[in-house]
């Protein structure tokens, strides 16, 4: 019991201390810029990085057993111009169905990476990494040189217009999902299970092979609603959106505490991490830093929060200790 | 010892290669090499229907771009009707890296000339001189290169042009006075700056633009989600912005999407795709964009392939004064002009999408 | 034998691991051939001399393959590698225009690379709770974000003197100095991965980072070497990058750590650490190099040429997997 409370203290104050961090940066932000903190700009922020933070919580399950996704954008993009496309030659308009079809297209491609990295015994950033130009090829492929456009995709883009309360419903529906499933399921706590030690949890009767491909499966899924939503937010599909983005979404996993080599990590932290990196995007253009310097500063700060990690949780780690002697 | 085996095989292996090429000396580019120095030899070849035999490609910035595939559609059209035969290349992606190495494979294959809207102006220097080196006609469109490694630069619209009819438009838009801000695409991206340079100019050197005054260029790489980020920052930053001038495609939608979307008052001018932008151009206040400039990607395209068939033939050097027909095209015929660095053929003065002829345009590109 | 290497260290029984990656590089050489043979047979292009000449693109990047193998092995991995190419590149273009002799240019485009993967190194070894993945992609971020900000509103920079630097596009017959500067490495790396010390130590790394240690290896001195290392070669390349275009832009280098990757994975390097030799990975960057021209030759779409790299990569590794299975259930 003592030890469940002690972990839980940890967990807490890992968080705790991104808060922190969230908080100087909003306030150096502020000065800056004092309107950065309205209602409108806070909205946007969450509105433009809708697809980060989705897709932060498949790449989190992904993580906590100890894999990766790198294929994650391309998915997204071959999702996208799929329905785009359908748009644009006039065969679908009914945005629930262009949401299940874009959600299918993703969960039929991460399926595919879960059961070749599951039962093919493959590191997962190297299926990833080939699935990562086979999705983008061929979303090139399907696009054959067009966009699908503003006009295209007109009325299914109502979905995420700014002030349309789509993106907030999914993202908002989508995180109490995850943070139940994660805490109180037992599918939860085998996905922590195979992360933290794989053999163990194959002893104690979890089905590895089934919950590695759930994982991907999930984290397709995820990409393909990016991908609709990308075409709703930005009302308009090209084979090269969000090209190179899943470094972004790996990084705010990391920031948010998620361990690389599995079975640490938490919604709560994905959330916090997501939202440091979606606020130094917002952030860089509004408070007067010259264009140029801008992923310079973006670089520096992803490595001093990282960094800022690895401190406190050495620390976190001595004082348990410590703790621990007395 | 298994090691030595394995060098072995591998030397076998390149052997093979080096004997399966050696076998055949370069025949396609022999062509190719003596008519480039003949230039006096070709005047009597006027009808580019007659010659016939040539390659011709056409090296677009990028895949997946309507506007670069247009530029294919048109080049493609004028080169096929004349008998040659057409390669197209996109890069695996938007950098003049990859450029190279289409380029590249272009001269192993032996082409005859080579139209190229490059991602770099430096970089692809040193290719376009081995290009030429090994008797390749190399000419620009849409995007040039440095003057002393092509023959010709197919430009859509003087620099100039577009620089005073964009500054027109803001000046028009403003009413004469307030504040503008510039979204460009990449900090790098040639044709860009040079409008943005051309419209400081302008503005400088005439009293009639002392009272627009331009806040901010921002730049939103081309990248959907990155243009908008940077158009909602000048909104806020800027709260008395009247005018936000585009000169690029992706970027110019994005901020139509993001004015629109918040009826903002602050209006949107500059360089679009009507197929892109249909959605956002209206004279009233539910619309963002009321006019926007561009030319014909596939006239500019046809263009090229004129200029093409005319340096292939001898016809032109890519000198000033010289000239070439281009039948399907208008103001044909066209004359090689020096725009102060080298030598361009420039298209005509963009075109102007409004509300009355954009449904018109939005199906052609 | 070629097995005696210190894979012995790697997990899987010697005698299994010996014939797998003889069979792989036996199958990678014969790969080889037929993809010189198809290339010859479907583009009349197709020659020693062509090839050469569209090779030094892909050349330079073969340099960083070297070094790539060696951090692969050691379980760790640098896809910041890109992003030094470029700030390399742009410092020593910007110092040979700011009026430096060629010479000193070199060295400071070479000292550029060196310098990147030394901050990699110290990070990787200071924080070693962090994956190296993600230090390597803060610092890709900021490398090329320096190069950004020294090449200012352009983007671009060109070569002014590019006569001084011509002595690296020198060629013998058809064939580029960067090939035979590729070989020399080659034969140098092989030979330090496959019979040194050192080598044996990068595999016991690989294996187990805490038994290498207990063993008495200097496991994190050996990482900051191995990050300097690939630093420096990737210099290399930016040096050769910057000889063959006349300068430097944004974009240089840009996917580069993915593409090296690539290669090396279809060499049979696993990226778990430990596993694989650099006779495999080299071959493979060879059937990857000639595999792009050959089919570039032919006007195949490039995004389908990215699809087939991307189809051959999971097969490549999917193969082993499952032959390994297939022998284990015989043995049964």
């Amino acid at each position: 019991m003592e030890k469940k409370s002690l972990w839980k203290k940890i967990t807490a104050s890992r968080e705790a201390s991104l808060v922190i961090v969230l908080i100087v940066m909003l306030i150096v932000i502020s000065i800056f810029s004092p309107s950065f903190l309205s209602p409108t700009n806070l909205g946007q922020i969450f509105r433009n990085n809708t697809l980060t933070m989705l897709m932060a919580l498949g790449m989190l399950c992904v993580m906590l057993t100890a894999g990766i996704d790198i294929s994650i954008t391309s998915t997204l993009a071959f999702a996208g111009m799929g329905i785009g496309l359908l748009q644009k030659y006039d065969v679908i308009h009914n945005t629930l169905l262009l949401f299940i079809i874009g959600a299918l297209i993703g969960l039929a491609c991460g399926f595919l990476n879960g059961l070749i990295i599951a039962k093919g015994k493959i590191a997962p950033i190297i299926c990833t990494m080939g699935f990562m130009y086979i999705w983008r090829g061929m979303a090139y492929v399907i696009s054959n040189n067009n966009w699908a456009s503003g006009q295209d995709v007109s009325g299914f883009s109502d979905f995420g217009k700014d002030g349309s309360p789509g993106p907030y419903i999914i993202l908002v529906i989508a995180y109490v999902v995850f943070f139940i499933v994660m805490k109180w399921t037992k599918f939860g706590r085998s996905i922590y299970a195979v992360g933290s030690n794989p053999e163990a949890a194959q002893i104690s009767g979890i089905k590895v092979d089934r919950v590695m491909i759930a994982v991907y499966t999930i984290m397709g899924l995820l990409s393909g609603l990016a991908g609709v939503l990308s075409v709703s937010i930005y009302a308009s599909a090209q084979p090269n959106m969000q090209y190179g983005k899943e470094m972004d979404v790996i990084a705010a996993c990391v920031i948010g505490g998620v361990s690389m080599s599995g079975g640490r990590g938490s919604v709560v932290g994905t959330f916090l991490g997501a939202l440091i990196i979606s606020i130094i995007a917002k952030a860089l253009p509004l408070v007067g830093i010259d264009a140029i310097a801008q992923n310079l500063i973006k670089g520096v700060i992803i490595v001093f929060v990282v960094i800022l990690n690895v401190i406190t949780q050495r620390t976190m780690d001595r004082q348990n200790l410590l703790r621990r002697e007395m | 010892m298994k090691k030595k085996v394995i060098s072995v095989l591998l030397c076998v292996a390149m052997a093979t290669g080096i004997l399966a090429g050696c076998a055949a000396v370069p025949t396609a580019t022999a062509p190719a090499a003596d008519a480039a120095p003949a230039e006096e030899a070709a005047a009597d070849e006027a009808a580019p229907a007659a010659e016939g035999a040539g390659t011709f490609a056409i090296v677009t910035k990028s895949a997946g771009n309507p506007f670069m595939d247009r530029l294919g559609t048109g080049f493609e059209e004028v080169i096929k009707a004349a008998g040659g035969e057409v390669v197209r290349k996109d890069p695996e992606s938007a950098t003049a890296d990859a450029q190279i190495a289409v380029i590249q494979s272009l001269i192993s294959q032996g082409v005859d000339t080579i139209a190229i809207s490059a991602n770099d102006a430096n970089a692809l220097i040193s290719v376009c001189n081995e290009a030429r080196d090994a008797g390749i006609k190399v000419l620009t469109l849409d995007s040039d290169v440095d003057p002393s490694a092509r023959a010709l630069f197919c430009n859509q619209a003087g620099v100039e042009a577009v620089g005073q009819q964009l500054i027109d438009a803001v000046y028009d838009l403003t009413g004469g006075e307030g504040q503008y801000a510039i979204l460009s695409a990449t900090s790098q991206a040639t044709n860009q700056n040079a409008w943005i340079d051309a419209m400081k100019a302008i503005s400088e050197g005439d009293d009639k633009y002392s009272k627009i005054e331009l806040v901010e260029v921002a730049y939103g790489d081309d990248e959907p989600q990155k243009s908008t980020d940077q158009t909602q920052a000048l909104l806020q930053n800027y709260p008395d912005l009247k005018v936000i001038c585009a000169p690029t495609t992706v970027g110019i939608a994005a901020a139509a999407k993001v004015l629109q979307d918040q009826k903002s008052s602050v209006k949107l001018t500059g360089l679009g795709l009507p197929s892109e932008m249909a959605e956002y151009i209206g004279d009233d206040d539910a619309h963002s964009c009321p006019y926007m400039f561009l030319w014909n990607p596939i006239d500019l395209g046809r263009l090229a392939g004129y200029a093409s068939l005319a340096l292939y033939n001898g016809e032109i050097t890519g000198a000033v004064g010289d000239t070439f027909e281009a039948a399907t095209l208008e103001s044909s015929p066209y004359t090689v002009v020096d725009n102060g660095a080298g030598t361009e053929v420039i298209l005509g003065p963009p075109f102007k999408f409004d509300p009355s002829n954009i449904d018109e345009w939005k199906e052609v590109y | 034998m070629a097995g005696k290497s210190g894979r012995t260290i790697a997990a899987t029984p010697q005698t299994g691991l010996k014939q797998k990656l003889l069979s792989l590089e036996g199958a990678l050489v014969i790969i080889f051939i037929l993809i010189n043979v198809f290339g010859r047979v479907l583009s009349p292009n197709y020659n020693l001399s062509n090839v050469m000449r569209e090779s030094p693109r892909y050349l330079a990047e073969i340099f960083m393959l070297f070094g790539m193998g060696f951090i692969l092995v050691l379980g760790d991995i640098d896809i910041s590698v890109g992003s030094i190419v470029c700030l390399s590149a742009t410092i020593g273009c910007l110092t040979s225009n700011a009026g430096l002799p060629m010479g000193l240019a070199i060295l400071i485009t070479l000292l550029t690379g060196l310098c990147c993967g030394m901050i990699n190194g110290f990070i990787a070894t200071r924080f070693t709770e962090l994956p190296t993945m993600i230090v390597t992609l803060g610092t890709q971020i900021i490398f090329r974000g320096i190069a950004e900000v020294s090449l200012g509103s352009g983007g671009s920079a060109s070569l002014k003197d590019y006569e001084g630097i011509g002595i690296l596009r020198a060629k013998v017959g058809p064939i580029p100095l960067a090939f035979f500067l590729i070989i020399i490495c080659a034969v140098i790396f092989v030979i330090v991965l496959s019979r040194t010390t050192f080598g044996r130590h990068l595999y016991a790394i690989g294996s187990s980072k805490t038994a290498a240690q207990y063993a008495g290896v200097e496991v994190q001195k050996i990482r900051f070497f191995c990050f300097t290392l690939i630093g420096f070669l990737a210099g290399i390349c930016g040096l050769f990058i910057l000889a063959s275009t006349y300068g430097a832009n944004t974009t240089t280098g840009q996917g580069f750590e993915m593409e090296v990757i690539a290669m090396c994975v279809f060499g049979g390097i696993a990226t778990t650490g430990g596993k694989g030799n650099l006779v495999g990975a080299f071959i493979a960057s060879l059937v990857i190099v000639c595999l792009r021209i050959a089919l570039g030759q032919i006007n195949m779409n490039t995004q389908l040429i990215l699809v087939i790299i991307g189809a051959m990569l999971i097969i490549s590794v999917l193969v082993p997997s499952f032959r390994q299975r297939f022998l284990t259930l015989k043995k049964k």
